[in-house]
């Protein structure tokens, strides 16, 4: 047995080889190629039969590092060289490899073989290496002449350097757990100065400074939208302009950590992700009580839960001992995928593909990885084995959930929670009296030292609800304490708080778990083999010792220290949302075919650090916002030609999300319902677009308009049709949420202008935005400075004041002698306009609002 | 207005590339050179990238697709089969069900009895051997010439959000991008002041289904290629009336003062973006004209409604989007989809069938003539057809008069005319129950698809998408986009491009 046999075996369970080996399927990808290629790997009478070389990436973990005698820069296996392997190569000579006798180049073992005195490579005579040859042949060229991918010389400059430097192997970088690798020269770095180090490093290297930092305004600005998605208050952005002091931005940043409209702002980004909806979603589209799960995670982020628990909660809080309301509540997760009833839907088949949509979406958002190929065939690119795939699917097939949703509301599993945050509130509370209570109540039963009574017995088998229950008990043995009387009134308040709950879906186990059996080609209907144990991903670490098989054991393997991916792929997100672009670009994919990270010892830094902080959110966003990186100006520099900003030489800019952009209108107007949570709202929506896609008997074909406050909520808690959501909100790429999105697009179209511009609610609250204008100041200049620093955080510039006072005496003088058409304008929306004001006067404001809401003033992080 | 320097050189440039990648026109050549090269820029103009297709000669310039939601029944149809005739009411032969899962609905009934059509057929004549059409469509019988009728359709699925899911995005879970925004993805527009992909919803009497926005969404594309809806109520494109009591006028003041807001945030930022927006807010302003006009039918003559019936003047109804269609087309619109529901005929199959026949067929031959007249038919594709078929067997009481049909995806049939379609042909047959697709002496086939193999004389769903694709200059395995780590396509891993049926 050589070297690279023995570590593969040390490394890799025996059944995980054979199952690599067994799951042998079509691949996805038409490839004339590859069947070219094959009859060429024929003829050069290659034959690798051996099980064992089905296997992932790669094996030897030696960095490559060895000095090169021809002068030439060393290449970087996981980041140069990989990347060319898994898109140009791998299709046929990659771990999906299709027929035994093809060459597989996915690790030094296979790669190294000696076949009939040929070796694709030879470490010992790299020139002689078979790849060399090929790389170079006119006949015999590899990738073939007709391949649908060919190397660019880039590329083949690459690989020949590779080769020639050794060939050696090394793991993909996102499958080994990150290490903090401080950059040189940084020793004396705090923590607060990590990230600049690291960015100041590739600088550097470009001989280039940082970008001047952004003035104050425009940082409290864009401070405030990444962490709460508004501007900031007033007072709040003057205490800070005022404040001389040192620390005065990291003061105004934790001001900002700490409003509710934080959580509000972050639970977004993970609703994306875990495609939160309001409905069903397949069919009918009925409606779904799973709302209280939204106002968890609103909790949860502005709480600041540990991220782990934040994991661990939703996978599997139904699991924990004695789990908490809000610990189930969390469970919603599991339920978030889109659901049919539709007559004559086959239940097994659905079953399936429920589970698929799990299992996919639990790659996309924890391990930044695509599992759909897995489905299949084994993946093409990626370590993940077909048999894996169907492992992991075992950990969510025996949800107790049935696979049709009945076009059912309170679709089972479901609890009853509080229906807002201010009832979540109250909650907690309630739930904090009782365990104090509880635990006063615990020593009166205790009478002897040694003796368990009966009493104690029961106690300690009881939940909370039963306990209280004893100490209110009539014929109990607290009846004389002051406790008995308190427990009778904390009881009444619990029942009266309970009365105003909701429902809301949750997962449970079944008691006897569904067989989970391997599906040829992902077909519902054609399971093989015996059934599979609940297992995971092991190119990713090993199940957690003394973890249960179910998904607690897999939320536990997800947030252990030695996971490769979760870290990183969320930190990755966090840092996305804070600075526009991500540090891998490709959030959804973090393997082989994925992006590089453009800072990759950054991105490990900020991995270790969320895992040594306790996975605390708001210390890493904090970490960020107050980054030298984060404040620079974020104007286009004519040093640097990086229109992607891939350096991060400037600060984030780009156009905000769907909610912040109607949220910043109901912001500035004054009419922000301050109320969080609750069922989904329904704001101005045009007629018809509901009842024109759906079924008569779906109980979301009739679009409802709400009234009062319920149309000034914030957009987070606007109601979300999955097969229809709010124009406005689609208009501005937010996702149906049918599936994950971690990356939404940001596009630039005409007809957004026209949203811009002519929505109802738009019309409305630039109406009322004027109103606020000339109720709060009492000249022109003053209404301009107020409307610029709500909206810019500044005052205008001398350009912009110009303009807007031409366009607002333009107005003025057009309604002056229009005055039914200043009353239609100002008659858009339901609220009634303010009668004290002048028509005229008031609609000619109220169409500069609109104008400077919808210019890039208000519509741009910058 | 711009000072010369070689910085704003560069900015401008890459503006143009970001408006070239990000706005209608042109944007097929954009997604062409980052996909393949940019060769393929040199394509001069939009005219010529249209004929040049994207990757070879494109023989239809824009499509105009029909879809009939529900499952229209091939049996009353299109799929004349007058041997079941003395089958009435007798079991289907289990030879020629052969295991076929059906769906809950009828996989509890004691019985499938065998359900001739109600309905009389006559053969119209076509460029080849004829075609059998039924009653129920006598104006479309009348194009017979134009159509090429392809009994072999086929899909897997058996209900409708994930039949219509597939046959729309090429996969069964809602995720991918629809076959409308691979086409603007991949073509882009020829007309900036009008949407490059619209979609309009017909009235029915029978919307017994539900429509998603997935059919004409992006997926994992960008979404600025989505479908837009071209409405019959209220805007018909949503938000495109000023607000009341705001004119042109005002519109145009009010534009000349944000685009100069713009211009100073740009000379703040010098973020190129801000002048893409710029520019879009022209767009938009434009479009608040072009819009109108394109649905001012006052310039149609009566010989127009002759040809689609009064019916065409009642804004939302199938012959105004027919009508629509052939005036979207007139101006530049290349990709046009009109959605009709209620064809899921379960029970009551002639009352339902006969009324949703009513609505479509006088619009569906209408508009082929229609696009004749005006010298448009021969580059435009039109396509006609439902996400899956009925059964051959009863679904609840048959009587002679009345029955019901469940859901059938075996074998289906579909239509398609104009631009590189072969004309007045017939394409495969079924078996005499019109349940599967047989070979050309009547005998059950079951052709799956599969990458490498194709059937010849059936059409999988993934190859009628491979073949539309085809004729407006998409090789479908080459039109990709890459999302996690993969490169997908409209057709997965499948699909055929069908030369039999390509003029």
């Amino acid at each position: 047995m050589n070297g690279a046999r023995r570590e593969l075996n040390a490394r890799y369970p025996a059944g995980m080889l054979n199952d690599a080996a067994d799951a042998v399927f079509p691949m996805t990808k038409v490839s004339t190629a590859r069947r070219q290629d094959t009859k060429e790997m024929r003829r050069m009478k290659i034959s690798i039969t051996t099980a064992y070389l089905a296997i992932v990436v790669a094996l030897v973990s030696v960095p490559v590092h060895a000095a090169d005698d021809r002068g030439e820069l060393p290449v970087d296996f996981a980041h140069e060289i990989l990347p060319i392997l898994s898109d140009k190569c791998f299709v046929c000579h990659g771990p999906a490899g299709e027929a035994k006798d093809v060459l597989r180049l996915d690790s030094f073992a296979a790669a190294t073989v000696e076949i009939d005195g040929h070796r694709a490579i030879d470490p010992k005579n790299p020139e002689k290496s078979e790849f060399l040859k090929r790389l170079n042949s006119s006949d015999e060229p590899m990738p073939p002449a007709d391949a649908e991918k060919q190397l660019t010389a880039r590329e083949r400059d690459l690989l020949r350097r590779w080769i020639l430097q050794g060939g050696k192997y090394t793991t993909h970088w996102a499958f080994v757990a990150p290490q903090k690798m401080p950059p040189a020269g940084s020793s004396n770095a705090t923590k607060n100065e990590m990230i600049d180090a690291f960015v100041g490093a590739r600088l550097q290297g470009q001989k280039l400074a940082f970008a001047p930092a952004a003035d104050r305004e425009t940082l409290a600005r864009r401070a405030s939208l990444v962490l709460t998605g508004l501007p900031p208050e007033p007072k709040l952005l003057s205490a800070f302009l005022a404040d001389n002091r040192d620390g005065a931005y990291e003061r105004f940043v934790d001001v900002l950590l700490d409003s509710p409209r934080f959580g509000e702002h972050q639970a977004r980004y993970w609703l994306d992700a875990v495609r939160y909806g309001d409905t069903h979603g397949l069919h009918l589209d009925n409606r779904r009580g799973i709302f209280p799960y939204r106002d968890w995670v609103v909790q949860a982020l502005n709480k600041n839960l540990p991220l782990d628990d934040f994991i661990i909660w939703q996978l599997a809080g139904d699991l924990l001992p004695n789990p908490t309301l809000a610990q189930r509540v969390a469970t919603g997760f599991v339920r978030m995928n889109p659901t049919t009833a539709e007559g004559g839907a086959i239940p097994a088949e659905f079953q399936a593909k429920n589970n698929f949509d799990r299992v996919e979406t639990l790659g996309t958002v924890f391990l930044g990885m695509s599992m759909t190929c897995a489905r299949c065939h084994s993946h093409k690119y990626d370590p993940i084995s077909q048999t894996e795939y169907y492992r992991l699917m075992a950990f969510f097939n025996s949800t107790a959930e049935h696979s049709m949703d009945g076009n059912k509301y309170e679709y089972g599993p479901v609890l009853k929670a509080p229906a807002n945050i201010a009832a979540w509130k109250q909650w907690s509370e309630l739930e904090l009296s009782r365990d104090k209570l509880l635990a006063a109540a615990r020593p009166h039963l205790k009478k002897l030292d040694d003796v368990e009574l009966p009493e104690e017995k029961k106690w300690d088998a009881a939940n909370a609800k039963d306990r209280l229950a004893m100490v209110a008990d009539p014929k109990g043995q607290f009846i004389t304490l002051e406790l008995h009387k308190q427990a009778i009134e904390l009881t009444g308040r619990i029942e009266m708080a309970e009365k105003g709950f909701t429902t809301t879906l949750v997962a449970e186990d079944l008691a006897k778990p569904r067989t989970t059996r391997f599906l040829t080609r992902g077909e519902y209907n054609q399971p093989t083999g015996d059934p599979l144990e609940p297992g995971i991903l092991t190119a990713m670490g090993a199940f957690p010792k003394d973890s249960p098989r179910n998904r607690l054991g897999l939320a536990n393997w997800l947030t252990g220290r030695e996971h490769p991916l979760v870290a990183r792929v969320l930190i990755n997100r966090i840092w996305q949302r804070t600075f526009g672009n991500a540090l891998v670009r490709t959030p959804e994919d973090f393997g082989l075919q994925g992006q590089q990270p453009t800072h990759p010892a950054l991105l490990d830094w900020l991995a270790v650090e969320l895992h040594d902080s306790n996975w605390d959110l708001k210390h890493m966003l904090r970490l960020m916002v107050t980054s030298r990186t984060f404040r620079q100006s974020s104007a286009w520099r004519k040093d640097v030609a990086d229109p992607e900003n891939q350096l991060l030489a400037r600060g984030p800019s780009h156009r905000l999300d769907a909610e912040v952009i109607r949220d910043i209108a109901l912001w500035a107007s004054g009419s922000l319902d301050p109320q969080m949570g609750g069922e989904g709202v329904k704001p101005y929506q045009p007629g018809g677009l509901w009842s024109a896609l759906m079924h008569p008997a779906s109980n979301t074909k009739n679009y409802v308009q709400d009234k009062g406050t319920k149309l000034y909520r914030r957009s987070l808690y606007v109601y979300w049709k999955r097969t229809s959501p709010h124009p406005m909100m689609t208009l501005f790429d937010a996702p149906s949420r049918e599936s994950s999105c971690v990356r939404r697009s940001r596009t630039n179209t005409s007809l957004q202008s026209l949203g811009l511009l002519n929505e109802v609610q738009r019309v409305e609250l630039s109406r009322m935005l004027a109103e606020r204008l000339l109720r709060e100041a009492d000249n022109e200049t003053k209404r301009l400075d107020l409307l610029f620093k709500l909206l810019a955080s500044r005052k205008p510039t001398a350009r912009e004041r110009a303009v807007c006072t031409k366009l607002l005496q333009s107005l003025k003088e057009r309604y002056a002698t229009a005055e039914n058409d200043a009353l239609a304008l100002l008659s858009t929306g339901d609220a009634p306009r303010d009668e004290k004001l002048n028509p005229g006067e008031l609609a000619a404001w109220s169409q500069l609002a609109i104008t400077v809401l919808a210019s890039d003033v208000a519509l741009l992080l910058y | 207005m711009n000072e010369s320097n070689p910085l704003r050189e560069y900015e401008l440039n890459l503006t143009r590339r970001q408006l070239f990648g990000r706005t209608a026109l042109g944007l097929g050549t954009a997604a062409m050179a980052n996909l393949f090269g940019s060769d393929l820029l040199a394509a001069d103009g939009n005219d010529g990238a249209v004929k040049a297709g994207l990757h070879h000669a494109a023989k239809a310039k824009r499509v105009i697709y029909l879809f009939m939601s529900g499952g229209p029944s091939h049996h009353d149809l299109w799929d004349y089969k007058p041997k079941m005739q003395a089958m009435f009411g007798k079991e289907l032969p289990e030879h020629i069900r052969d295991g076929q899962r059906i769906t809950g609905m009828t996989a509890g009934q004691k019985t499938l009895p065998v359900c001739p059509s109600k309905y009389k057929f006559t053969k119209q004549e076509n460029n080849d051997k004829g075609v059998w059409v039924s009653e129920l469509l006598p104006h479309t019988a009348t194009v017979a010439k134009d159509l090429c009728v392809v009994h072999s359709t086929y899909t897997e699925a058996i209900n409708h959000d994930p039949a219509v899911t597939y046959i729309q995005t090429g996969s069964q879970i809602p995720g991918r991008p629809s076959l409308g925004s691979w086409l603007s993805y991949g073509l882009g527009s020829m007309n900036e002041n009008l949407p490059s992909y619209v979609v309009m919803h017909a009235k029915s009497r029978h919307a017994e289904q539900s429509l998603f926005s997935r059919l004409w969404g992006t997926g994992f594309l960008p979404s600025d290629h989505q479908g837009v809806l071209l409405r019959s109520q209220g805007d018909p494109v949503l938000y495109l009336s000023n607000p009341a009591g705001v004119t042109r006028k005002d519109r145009r003041t009010q534009l000349d003062a944000l685009a100069a807001l713009n211009q100073e945030q740009h000379k703040r930022f010098a973020d190129p973006e801000v002048l893409a927006r710029i520019k879009q807010h022209e767009l938009a302003y434009r479009m608040q004209a072009s819009v109108p006009e394109l649905m001012d039918l006052s310039q149609e003559n009566d010989e127009t409604f002759k040809l689609y019936g009064e019916e065409a003047r009642k804004p939302g109804t199938f012959a105004a989007c027919c009508l629509n269609a052939r005036r979207l087309a007139e101006r530049g619109v290349r990709n046009i989809q009109i959605f009709h529901r209620g064809w899921d005929a379960h029970g009551g199959l002639p009352r339902e069938h006969e009324s949703q026949c009513k609505d479509v067929d006088q619009g569906c031959a209408a508009l082929i003539k229609d696009l004749k007249r005006h010298g448009m038919l021969d580059e435009t594709l039109v396509i006609w057809g439902g996400e899956f078929g009925r059964t051959a067997y009863c679904q609840g009481s048959l009587t002679k008069e009345n029955y019901g049909r469940d859901h059938h995806p075996r074998c289906f049939t579909t239509w398609m005319a104009g631009g590189g379609i072969k004309p007045g042909i017939t394409y495969g047959q079924s078996d005499d129950y019109g349940y599967n697709i047989a070979d050309a002496d009547g005998n059950p086939m079951r052709p799956k698809p599969s990458r490498e193999s194709w059937t010849p004389g059936t059409m999988h769903i993934h190859d009628l998408n491979a073949t539309i694709l085809h004729l407006l200059g998409i090789d479908h395995k080459r039109l990709t986009h890459r999302y996690q780590g993969r490169d997908f396509r409209l057709t997965d891993v499948n699909g055929h491009v069908i030369d039999d049926l390509i003029a």
